[in-house]
């Protein structure tokens, strides 16, 4: 009969630790947003000068309502406030183009579209889990170019969560299984390795006793595949059970001695079942558990062999172990701890001591007062394994690796060199989580590293904590903050800082004092100082907590959470972007999170090249709808100026309409979906030029003027060369002259193909389809005109079409006139190139020159030499 | 040549408030000497400044199926011709602002030899877009050549002195297909524009169109443009296969093609300079 109690609701652990979602906007859309702001602005003042103008003009009668020009009955009765209002009104519609409406359509399709990209990338592809990299929304591609700050959880998705017993040092011999070494798993002695000299007799006898020990102190236990008949399976094949611990240290370890030749069988009926090497069954009878904790960081068992000896085993770290231990080889052993300690495997310290049966007696007897005691039990309990935990005699050590994920180390450092923070923000203690930041390079040696834990504020006060770190690291950050935050030499001195749940839940707490505030500042300006912070024995709260400090902080910078597991979730939630790993702790985070990654490597890709390619195309994007829609509706406003601010429109209806929907749509629709500036691989290779677009480098306010006036500029000359042209003079070869419509067409014509070619000259990634998408629209646009203008369409009531656009082909001046203003309108923008490329190149061009043995500048300048000498006759 | 005449020395100053209707037309008489001959054909403009053809109202202000001789539309012409749609219940024929407010001074060239005036040939013919006026205006359809039958019903705009059938004796130059009416009809890109008039055709090759000397330019001043500030223009002109004089493509082209040359150049220069130093400069990591 069980009995089950259930809690479900809102006070479950679960439940508490869950956030609300909420919607998450990337920053290129913030910034879009507020140039759209920009724009409406510039909108409704060009609205209203041009209102003013018109009424300021039309204050003289003759220009209001000349006699060849009268207005209606009903316009002229109409009230004067009413009819500016409609003026307002009319300018309004007739400049709202320079709104691109249909950028927010193609940003949406090149986001969407784009996202397919990040799931078809074959390197992404991870061939263990036969899955590839999920994308769960598509709003936040770009986002993945901006990243900033890393948080990352260190179980499951650094490590692989999957420990494997790498050696053990016995009486400063070490062995290795040979597991390691060829990755085969043998099971008799030869699959030990003696590095040192083979020991003798005695130390045969430690040996053996050492492997004991490691089979005997645990808390491990097994669970058979087959419950009906485990035993015999188990013999069969060693590897069909399973063994559960809450600690995987163990789990590796019994594991690891298994394949040493000493089988851990069960447990049962208080006695320790172990099948040696012999495949002899030992049995040693179980009589106390010293169990597990994290001040002592230690445990032991006394266990009665069945010859009758009672043996207490005492497993735990280093530090704990070393200075109880009375006899061994403690300097040969001590020594490699430290430096199996160094190359981030988590070391423990095995030790023992015979009890004879009064020692034994006594020490039971203060145990069992201990535990009865009902008051201070973890006291009493406390001082009593002090008492019984000495005088050992030091066995040896054992190293455990958790394995890091394949190329963790290595996508680590490229985001560092990327400029981007990584923060781990574990569950784990600080021991094992500061080991594996130093595997995989997060701590390098000579990171110095400063600890805020909970035992270092117990000594002091944390305020004085906070202020010493604080002093330390800014008294270097004054000259050198700049090369820290780079990460660049490294020579310089690095910071690490750890910190503990609790440290940090103090500093978090708000005060009654309103000091808090003060802490808050002090710890992120220790932070933002140190060039990686590990966060160790977080609560999944806590890890959201700090994602959402570092969110909120001043630069508000862009921050991005993977994990794995359902305790990353609120993580994965809070920052800007999530990324679940689609791992062993299920799939709780790859459902919460923005993309989900198979692997923790692939995040070098996902950021450095994807990440980069999306923020770049859409930057450019942006700001080319902008420019583009500038640039084609500048001329109209210019125009009012020459039409009594009548509303005039210059283009044609069908033209007004077409422009943003198919003659100038699907270039750049395919640019923001195809470009890259750099090729992929470069970029994997070069981590730096992920900084030359961080902190929205192309969508910068410098960058969105100079677009804007590309656009004006290119607008003017568009303009008033076509009204030079066209100014008191002939433009046909036959005497007959041109209208207004065909003095629009000819500045849409320049229009298109400027604006055409000028993404065409931004287009770095050339394919087929890019060719056929640029030429292909203004070819389009040719036919289109022609067409229109080739037939009396009879659905329309106007044909002022007609024949303009042949009309104007027909003559030399156009033609010239044409080509002239491209040429004009495009040099700014190749001059600005060229001279920035040569004199002041980012890291992204150079690479750009290097790869392209030609350069660019010099085609351009050969280009320009040769309009120049083309044009010069 | 401006004879708007608002100087008062100006031999048309009489004419300056002149009317539409005014009968007969008020005329006057400029005389002018040619410093150049004029080789080959010559091209006679007017051109008038401060005159929005260009204004929306303006633009719109006419019904493209009418003048492509659609009979419903002829009777009942579009709501945009307003309010040049009717008169005394009438449709207008051409409707609209534009047709309305059509060119109608008469200018004559002749050319003083010796106290002796001979007039100069102009040809009205081949002044408007073929395709305008072999596909775009047509006159109505009906049974019989007759316009004025065919335009029955209909009215003369309020401003004509004659209906439209009547704006020229021959009868494939009349009507809607009358050349004059549809080079006006092409409504001007900017205020101040000129339109072609007449050409004057090169009778042979020994001796130019317009020789260097004195002329004179009779002109039946029927126009009003005094009210609105604007002015008016004779132009004679030339034309080559690049159209006529125009100096900003030439002025334009030289200077970009300057511009674009220092700038190759410099380019140049600031390559050779900087070139190799970026080439060898190492990328930091």
């Amino acid at each position: 009969i069980a009995g089950v109690a259930i809690y479900t609701g809102m006070e479950t652990k679960m439940a508490l630790n869950y956030q609300a979602k909420s919607q998450k906007r990337s920053a290129v859309e913030k910034s879009m947003n507020v140039f759209l702001i920009v724009y409406l602005c510039i909108l409704i003042s060009k609205a209203l000068i041009n209102t003013v103008l018109k009424y300021v003009w039309q204050s003289e009668p003759f220009r209001d309502e000349p006699w060849y020009n009268q207005k209606t009955e009903p316009e002229r009765k109409r009230n004067l406030f009413l009819q500016a209002f409609t003026d307002f009104l009319a300018f309004m519609v007739l400049f709202n183009y320079i709104i691109p409406v249909s950028m927010y359509v193609t940003v949406e399709m090149q986001k969407f579209l784009g996202s397919y990209f990040l799931t078809w990338d074959e390197e992404m592809f991870d061939e263990d889990t036969g899955e590839g990299p999920l994308v769960n929304t598509s709003d936040l591609n770009e986002e993945l170019g901006q990243i900033e700050y890393v948080f990352t959880d260190k179980t499951g998705t650094l490590t692989e969560n999957n420990m494997e017993f790498v050696e053990c040092c016995i009486e400063g011999h070490v062995y290795v299984p040979h597991v390691i070494c060829n990755g085969q798993i043998l099971h008799d002695c030869t699959g030990i390795d003696m590095i040192d000299s083979s020991p003798g007799g005695s130390g045969k006898e430690r040996e053996e006793l050492f492997f004991r020990a490691l089979c005997l102190c645990h808390t491990v236990q097994v669970k058979d595949d087959d419950s009906v008949d485990g035993l015999k399976k188990n013999r069969l094949s060693r590897r069909s059970c399973i063994y559960i611990s809450s600690s995987p240290d163990e789990v590796a370890l019994v594991e690891g001695i298994q394949r040493l030749g000493y089988t851990y069988l069960r447990l049962k009926d208080n006695f320790m079942e172990i099948l040696n090497r012999e495949n002899n069954i030992e049995k040693f009878e179980l009589l106390e558990v010293l169990s597990f904790d994290s001040v002592r960081r230690r445990m032991s068992v006394i266990v009665k062999s069945s010859t009758g000896d009672i043996f207490l085993f005492c497993k735990g770290a280093d530090s704990s172990i070393f200075p109880r231990v009375k006899e061994g080889k403690i300097d040969q052993i001590q020594s490699r701890v430290e430096r199996n300690a160094v190359e981030g495997l988590r070391t423990l310290c095995v030790a023992y001591k015979k009890l004879t049966a009064e020692e034994y007696s006594s020490a039971q007897k203060l145990l069992q007062n201990a535990k009865l005691a009902l008051q201070d039990r973890e006291k009493k309990l406390a001082e009593v394994y002090e008492k019984i935990e000495r005088d050992f005699i030091l066995l040896g050590a054992t190293a455990v690796e958790d394995r890091l994920q394949e190329k963790a180390a290595d996508t680590i450092e490229a985001l560092q060199k990327a400029g981007i923070k990584v923060w781990v923000l574990t569950g784990d203690k600080m021991e094992t989580a500061a080991a594996t930041c130093y595997a995989c390079k997060l701590f390098r040696r000579n990171t110095q590293i400063l600890e805020l834990t909970t035992k270092k504020i117990e000594e002091q006060s944390l305020h004085d904590v906070l202020f010493d770190l604080s002093k330390t690291v800014l008294r270097h950050s004054g000259s050198l903050t700049r090369d820290t935050f780079s990460g660049l030499s490294t020579d310089m001195q690095d910071y690490g800082l750890i910190i503990d749940g609790a440290a940090l839940s103090l500093i978090m707490k708000p005060r009654q004092d309103g000091s808090s505030g003060n802490y808050r500042e002090l710890f992120l300006e220790i932070c933002r100082n140190c060039s990686a912070v590990l966060c160790c024995r977080m609560a999944p709260l806590q890890k959201a907590q700090i994602v959402k400090l570092i969110k909120l902080s001043k630069e508000h910078p862009i921050t991005l959470a993977i994990g794995d597991g359902a305790n990353d979730v609120s993580m994965i939630l809070e920052a800007h972007v999530g990324i679940g790993i689609i791992g062993k702790e299920g799939r709780q985070a790859a459902r919460n999170s923005d993309y989900a990654i198979p692997k923790f490597k692939h995040l070098k890709k996902m950021l450095l090249v994807h990440g980069h390619f999306y923020y770049v195309r859409i930057s450019e994007l942006v700001q080319y709808f902008f420019y583009k829609n500038v640039c084609f509706i500048f001329p109209q406003f210019l125009y009012q100026f020459f039409c009594g601010f009548s509303q005039q429109t210059l283009y044609d209806t069908a033209y007004l309409t077409l422009y943003n929907i198919s003659f100038t749509s699907l270039p750049i629709l395919l640019y923001g979906l195809m470009e890259q500036h750099v090729s992929a691989d470069t970029l994997k290779r070069e981590p730096s030029l992920y900084r030359d677009v961080a902190k929205n480098a192309l969508l910068r306010w410098r960058a969105f003027i100079y677009w804007t006036f590309l656009g004006v500029f290119d607008a003017v000359v568009f303009f008033f060369g076509a009204y030079f042209l066209f100014d008191n003079t002939i433009v046909t070869s036959n005497g007959q002259m041109f209208g207004n419509w065909t003095f629009g067409t000819l500045v849409f014509t320049v229009l298109v193909f400027t604006v055409t070619l000028k993404l065409a000259l931004d287009t770095h990634y050339w394919t087929w389809i890019n060719h056929f998408m640029i030429w292909g629209s203004l070819v389009f646009y040719i036919i289109f005109s022609l067409l229109w203008g080739g037939i009396i369409w009879p659905f329309l009531n106007y044909q002022r079409m007609y024949y303009v656009f042949m009309q104007m082909l027909s003559s030399g001046p156009a033609w010239l006139g044409i080509i002239l203003l491209i040429t004009v309108s495009l040099l700014p923008d190749v001059l600005k190139k060229v001279l920035c490329r040569q004199l002041w190149p980012t890291a992204t061009e150079r690479i750009q020159t290097k790869h392209q043995c030609l350069s660019v500048e010099q085609s351009t300048i050969f280009m320009l030499s040769q309009t120049s000498s083309s044009l010069s006759f | 040549i401006d004879y708007t005449g608002t100087e008062p020395s100006s031999p048309c100053n009489k004419c300056l408030n002149v009317s539409w209707d005014s009968t007969p037309p008020c005329t006057c008489t400029i005389n002018f000497t040619l410093e150049h001959s004029f080789e080959s054909n010559v091209f006679m403009y007017y051109g008038l400044s401060n005159f929005y053809q260009n204004h929306r109202r303006y633009v719109k202000s006419r019904d493209d199926s009418q003048l492509n001789g659609d009979n419903s539309s002829l009777l009942n012409p579009s709501k945009e011709c307003e309010p040049y749609r009717t008169n005394e219940d009438k449709p207008i024929a051409p409707c609209g602002a534009i047709a309305n407010s059509m060119f109608n001074d008469t200018l004559e060239l002749y050319r003083i030899d010796n106290d002796t005036r001979t007039p100069i040939a102009l040809t009205k013919k081949g002044i408007a877009w073929w395709t305008d006026k072999n596909v775009k205006f047509r006159n109505p359809t009906g049974d019989g050549n007759n316009l004025t039958a065919l335009f029955q019903g209909t009215t003369k705009p309020v401003n004509w002195p004659k209906p439209v059938y009547m704006l020229d004796s021959e009868s494939d130059n009349n009507g809607f297909i009358n050349e004059d009416f549809i080079v006006w009809m092409r409504t001007a890109a900017l205020p101040t524009f000129r339109k072609l008039y007449r050409l004057i055709e090169r009778k042979n090759n020994l001796q130019p169109t317009l020789q260097a000397g004195k002329y004179s330019l009779d002109i039946a001043y029927n126009y009003p443009v005094h009210s609105f500030d604007g002015r008016k223009r004779m132009i004679l002109s030339t034309i080559s296969w690049m159209g006529g004089k125009n100096p900003f493509l030439g002025i334009a082209y030289i200077t970009v093609g300057s511009i674009c040359f220092f700038l190759g150049v410099v380019l140049l220069i600031i390559h050779h300079k900087y070139g190799n130093r970026n080439t060898s400069a190492d990328i930091p990591n």
